[in-house]
C-alpha cells in the first residue's frame, strides 16, 4: 500500500435488491481535498457511511493508514481520527451549541473533558462563527448555523480526516464563498478533507483529486480540470448542472 | 431546559431535609416514620431508574428484577446464617451483573422494542422465581427472626435515597451525563462524535440496578417476608417508570417529587377501601394525562408556567 | 413420533386464534406505528363482554362475536379520535409518548373491569366446552375447533377486505409505505381511525374466542398480548402473510416444548417471552427478513 491517509479499496454495498456501490475504489492522500460528486442516487452518502462505520460494506475493505477500519463501530473510527458530518444536521437540540460541541471533544480522538475542553471549544466556536449563539439550544438555530454547527462539533472531535456531507445545501453565494474559504482554511491545518458536494463549481473550486459516481460505480477520478472533460463525466450530468468554466455563470 | 439544582440555597435545603429525615425516628411517632420509609424507598427506585429511562431514555419496565434479586440475595444468605448488612454490597453487584446480562442483547434495540423485551424479560423472571424451589416457590421466603432492627433500617434507606439523588447529580454533571443526554437526543450522531452508546448504557443500567437491589434487600430487611407477587411484580416495576415520568423524567427533582406524590397516594390509597380499587384507574389516567399534555411532567409544567409568567411583563411594555 | 400428529395438530388449532389475536396489534402498528399496550385490555374486555351476553341474555359466545365485533370496531375509531389523535405524533417511527398513553388505557381498563365485574375468575361453560371431537385421528375440544373456525373466517374476511376494497388497499398502501400513500391523496385521518377500529375488532373478538377456552380475570391478556408481540415481531411487523407465518412458529414451539420436553407448563410463558427477546434481537425484520436472506444466500452467485 502506499502511503494514502485512506483508501477504499473494490467496497461494493448492497441494500436488499438494489446494489448501492459496485467495486469502488480510490485512494486519498494526506492533507488533500478530495471531493466526490455524483448525479442524485450515485451512493455518495452511502460511501460516506461506509467509510465511517455507519454501514457495513458488502463486501471490500476500507483501510486508513493501512489499518482495516470498515469492520468497526462508529466511534471506534472516530476514535483513529475519521468523522464525518451529516447531510441533513442532526444536532443534539436540547442542549446548547456550546454543549454539542462539548460532545465533541469529550468524545472525539482527543478526549478533551472539562476544564480542559473549553478553550478548544471556544476556539472552534470562534472559527466556525457560532460564538455569539454559542449559550443558545440548538433547536433555534438556523439552517447555515447548523450546518456550522455540524462542522464545529465534529472538528471538535479532533479529526484527521473530515467527511463533509454536502455541507453547501441551501447556503446563498456568499455563504458559500466563506464555506470555501473555511475549507481552505482547515486543509491549512493539516485536515485531510473529503467532501461531498452537489455544487459542481465549489468541489472543482477546492478539490485538490475529484471522484465522479454514477449509480455507485467509479465513473472518473482524478484533477478537477481533467475530470469534468471526461465524457462519461459529461453524459452523466447531461441535462443537470453542466460543468463550467470558473468565474463563468451557472 | 434543565432545571438546575445547584445554587448554595437548594444544597442547604436538601441537607437540612436529609438531617430531620434522619432524625425522624426521635421526632415523630412510629406511624409516620413507617411512612417516611415508604416515601425514602421510592425515591431511590425512581432516582435510580432516572439514570436510564430519563436521562438516557431507554425506557425500562423491568426494575422489579432487580428489587427481586436483591431481596432474594439477602433473604437466602440471611436464612444461611450470613448478617443481612452484609449481603447488601452482593446484592448490589449481582443486581448489576444481571443487569449488563440482559442489557447487551437488549439495548440493540430502539425505543418501544427496547421497553417491550425488558417486560419480556422482567416477566421471564418473575416466572422462574415462580417455579424454582430453592426460592421458596410462590410462597415465598421468611427472614430470620433476630434480624430486625427498625431504626438502622430506617436510616440505611433515607441513605440510600440521598446516594440515589447525589449519585444521579453527580452523573448528569459528568462525562457520562453528557454521553447519556446525547445518547437519548440522537443515538446515531452521538455514534458518529465517538461515543460508544452501548457502553454507556450499560454503565448507567448497572448503576442504577446496583442501587434497587441494595433497595431490595433493606425491603427484605423490613418487611421481614418476601415472594414472588411483592417483588418481582409487574405493578412495581410500573410504579418504578410511573413516578419519574409524573415527576419530571430526565431531572433531579422530578423522581423526588414523583416518588413523594406516589407514596402519598399509595398510603392514602392503602387506607381508603373505596379508592383501593381505584388505584388502577388513577395511575392509568395520570400516565394518559401526562402523555397527552405534558410529557415532561410536572417539572415540565412548573417550567412552562414560569415561561409563561416571564413573557407577561413584556407584553406588558409593548403595548 | 407418535405424538407428532397431536402436536401438528394443536398446533394449526391454536395458531389460528394467535393469529387472531396478532393481526389486531400488526394492523394498528402497520398503520400508525404504534404499539398498543391496550390491546391486552381490549381482548379483556372481549372475553368480558362475551360473558356478560352469555349470563344475561344466553348468547352463545360464538354468536355474540356479531355484536362484539362491530360494537368494539365502534370504540376503537372513538378512543382514536378522543384519544390517540391528540398525541403530539413524531413522523418517523415508534414512540415512546404512544406505548405509554395506551399503556395507561391498559390499566384504566383493567380497573373498569374490576368494578364492573369484579375480579373474580370468571369462565363460560357452554354445551359443548367440554366435549371433544377428533381431528385427523387426534383428540381435541370441540371449542378449539369452533375458535379455529371462527379465527379462520375472520382472517379470510380480512384478507378479502385487505385485497378488494378500496378501506383496505389504503391501509395496504399506507403500511408499506406513509409517504407515498399520502401523497396519493389516501387521508390519513380516516385510514388510521379505521385501522385503530379493526385492531380493536380483532381485539375484542379474541377476547371472545378466548372466554370459550379459558377462564378469565381482569388481569387477562397480559401474557396473550407479549405472545402477540412476539408473533408480529416474527412476522416481520409489516407483513400480514408474515403475521401467520409467526403464529404457527409460536404455536409449534409452545406445543413440541410441552409435548416432548420436561419443562413444565408454567414455565411456557418464559418461552414466548424468550423467544420474543430472541427474535429482535438476532432477525429484527422477522422470518420475512430471515427468508428473504436465506434465499439471497441460496441464489447469490
Amino acid at each position: 500500500m502506499t502511503d494514502a491517509i485512506l483508501a477504499a479499496e473494490r467496497v461494493s454495498k448492497r441494500f436488499g435488491g438494489i446494489l448501492a456501490l459496485s467495486e469502488v475504489s480510490f485512494e486519498v492522500q494526506a492533507g488533500e481535498i478530495f471531493g466526490i460528486i455524483g448525479p442524485n442516487g450515485a451512493g455518495k452518502t452511502t460511501l460516506f457511511g461506509c467509510l465511517v462505520g455507519a454501514l457495513k460494506p458488502t463486501s471490500g475493505a476500507i483501510r486508513f493508514l493501512g489499518e482495516r477500519i470498515d469492520r468497526l463501530a462508529p466511534y471506534e473510527v472516530v476514535a483513529r481520527g475519521v468523522v464525518r458530518t451529516h447531510q441533513i444536521v442532526r444536532p443534539f437540540r436540547e442542549m446548547t451549541v456550546r454543549e454539542n460541541v462539548a460532545v465533541g471533544a469529550a468524545f472525539g480522538a482527543g478526549r478533551r473533558r472539562g476544564p480542559e475542553a473549553d478553550d478548544s471549544v471556544s476556539y472552534i466556536l470562534h472559527r466556525t462563527r457560532l460564538e455569539a449563539r454559542a449559550d443558545v439550544l440548538a433547536g433555534t438555530l438556523t439552517i447555515g448555523e447548523l450546518k456550522r454547527l455540524e462542522i464545529a462539533r465534529a472538528l471538535a472531535a479532533e479529526p484527521s480526516v473530515l467527511c463533509l456531507d454536502e455541507v453547501m445545501g441551501g447556503l446563498n453565494p456568499s455563504e458559500i464563498h466563506d464555506m470555501m474559504d473555511f475549507i481552505r482554511s482547515l486543509k491549512a491545518d493539516g485536515t485531510t478533507i473529503l467532501i461531498i458536494e452537489h455544487h459542481v463549481h465549489a468541489v472543482v473550486g477546492l478539490s485538490d483529486r475529484i471522484l465522479v459516481l454514477n449509480f455507485g460505480e467509479k465513473i472518473a477520478e482524478g484533477p478537477p480540470t481533467a475530470v469534468m472533460k471526461d465524457p462519461a463525466v459529461v453524459t452523466a450530468y447531461l441535462g443537470a448542472e453542466a460543468p463550467v468554466a470558473p468565474g463563468g455563470v451557472p | 431546559m434543565t432545571l438546575r439544582i445547584h445554587s448554595r440555597r437548594d444544597t442547604a435545603i436538601a441537607v437540612a431535609a436529609l438531617l430531620v429525615l434522619l432524625a425522624a425516628p426521635k421526632i415523630f411517632p412510629r406511624g409516620v416514620v413507617n411512612d417516611l420509609w415508604s416515601v425514602a424507598f421510592a425515591i431511590v427506585l425512581a432516582a435510580s431508574w432516572n439514570i436510564l429511562g430519563g436521562f438516557a431514555g431507554q425506557v425500562s419496565i423491568g426494575y422489579s428484577a432487580f428489587l427481586g434479586i436483591g431481596a432474594y440475595t439477602t433473604a437466602l444468605l440471611s436464612l444461611k446464617g450470613i448478617s443481612p448488612w452484609l449481603t447488601l454490597p452482593l446484592a448490589a453487584f449481582l443486581g448489576a451483573a444481571f443487569s449488563v446480562l440482559i442489557g447487551l442483547p437488549t439495548f440493540r434495540l430502539r425505543g418501544p422494542y427496547f421497553t417491550i423485551a425488558t417486560i419480556g424479560v422482567s416477566e421471564a423472571v418473575r416466572v422462574l422465581a415462580s417455579g424454582v424451589s430453592f426460592t421458596g416457590g410462590s410462597s415465598g421466603l421468611r427472614m430470620p427472626a433476630d434480624s430486625y432492627d427498625f431504626v438502622s433500617n430506617y436510616v440505611a434507606i433515607v441513605l440510600l435515597a440521598a446516594a440515589a439523588v447525589g449519585i444521579s447529580w453527580v452523573i448528569r454533571g459528568s462525562s457520562l451525563g453528557q454521553a447519556l443526554a446525547a445518547v437519548r437526543q440522537d443515538i446515531d450522531a452521538a455514534e458518529a462524535v465517538g461515543i460508544d452508546s452501548t457502553r454507556v448504557k450499560l454503565r448507567a443500567h448497572a448503576i442504577s440496578a446496583a442501587m434497587v437491589s441494595i433497595a431490595g434487600g433493606l425491603f427484605a430487611m423490613n418487611f421481614q417476608y418476601i415472594a414472588p407477587g411483592s417483588v418481582f411484580d409487574f405493578r412495581l416495576s410500573l410504579s418504578i417508570v410511573l413516578m419519574p415520568i409524573v415527576g419530571g423524567v430526565g431531572t433531579i427533582a422530578g423522581p423526588i417529587l414523583g416518588a413523594i406524590i406516589f407514596s402519598y397516594m399509595q398510603i392514602k390509597l392503602l387506607s381508603s377501601p373505596a379508592l383501593r380499587d381505584s388505584y388502577l384507574f388513577i395511575y392509568g389516567g395520570l400516565l394518559m394525562l401526562i402523555m397527552i399534555f405534558e410529557p415532561k411532567g410536572l417539572v415540565g409544567l412548573w417550567m412552562r408556567l414560569r415561561r409563561s409568567v416571564r413573557r407577561a411583563p413584556a407584553a406588558e411594555i409593548a403595548a | 413420533m407418535s405424538s407428532l400428529l397431536p402436536v401438528l395438530v394443536n398446533s394449526l388449532l391454536a395458531a389460528g386464534l394467535y393469529a387472531t389475536m396478532a393481526y389486531g396489534l400488526a394492523m394498528i402498528y402497520g398503520v400508525m406505528r404504534i404499539i398498543n399496550l391496550a390491546h391486552a385490555g381490549v381482548m379483556m374486555l372481549g372475553a368480558y363482554a362475551t360473558f356478560t351476553l352469555f349470563t344475561r341474555f344466553h348468547m352463545d359466545p360464538f354468536l355474540s362475536l356479531l355484536v362484539v365485533v362491530p360494537l368494539f370496531y365502534f370504540l376503537g375509531v372513538l378512543v382514536y379520535r378522543a384519544i390517540v389523535r391528540r398525541l403530539p405524533r413524531a413522523s418517523a417511527g415508534p414512540s415512546m409518548e404512544s406505548l405509554l398513553l395506551l399503556f395507561g388505557l391498559w390499566l384504566v381498563l383493567q380497573n373498569l373491569a374490576y368494578f364492573i365485574w369484579t375480579g373474580e375468575t370468571q369462565s363460560i361453560l357452554t354445551g359443548y366446552t367440554m366435549k371433544s371431537i377428533e381431528v385427523l385421528g387426534v383428540r381435541v375440544g370441540l371449542p378449539l375447533v369452533f375458535v379455529f373456525a371462527a379465527s379462520a373466517a375472520s382472517l379470510l374476511f380480512l384478507n378479502l377486505f385487505l385485497r378488494r376494497t378500496y378501506a383496505g388497499r389504503a391501509i395496504r398502501a399506507v403500511t408499506q409505505n406513509r409517504d407515498a400513500a399520502w401523497l396519493s391523496g389516501i387521508d390519513a385521518e380516516r385510514v388510521s381511525a379505521a385501522a385503530f377500529g379493526i385492531g380493536t375488532a380483532f381485539a375484542g373478538a379474541a377476547g371472545t374466542l378466548m372466554s370459550t377456552m379459558y377462564a378469565f380475570t381482569p388481569d387477562f391478556g397480559r401474557s396473550f398480548l407479549l405472545k402477540a408481540f412476539c408473533i408480529i415481531v416474527l412476522g416481520g411487523m409489516e407483513s400480514f402473510t408474515g403475521v401467520a407465518a409467526g403464529a404457527l412458529v409460536l404455536a409449534l414451539l409452545e406445543n413440541a416444548v410441552s409435548a416432548w420436553t420436561p419443562i413444565p407448563t408454567t414455565f411456557q410463558d418464559a418461552i414466548s417471552f424468550t423467544l420474543l427477546v430472541l427474535a429482535l434481537v438476532l432477525f429484527p425484520k422477522g422470518l420475512p427478513g430471515l427468508a428473504a436472506g436465506l434465499s439471497r444466500k441460496v441464489t447469490a452467485r
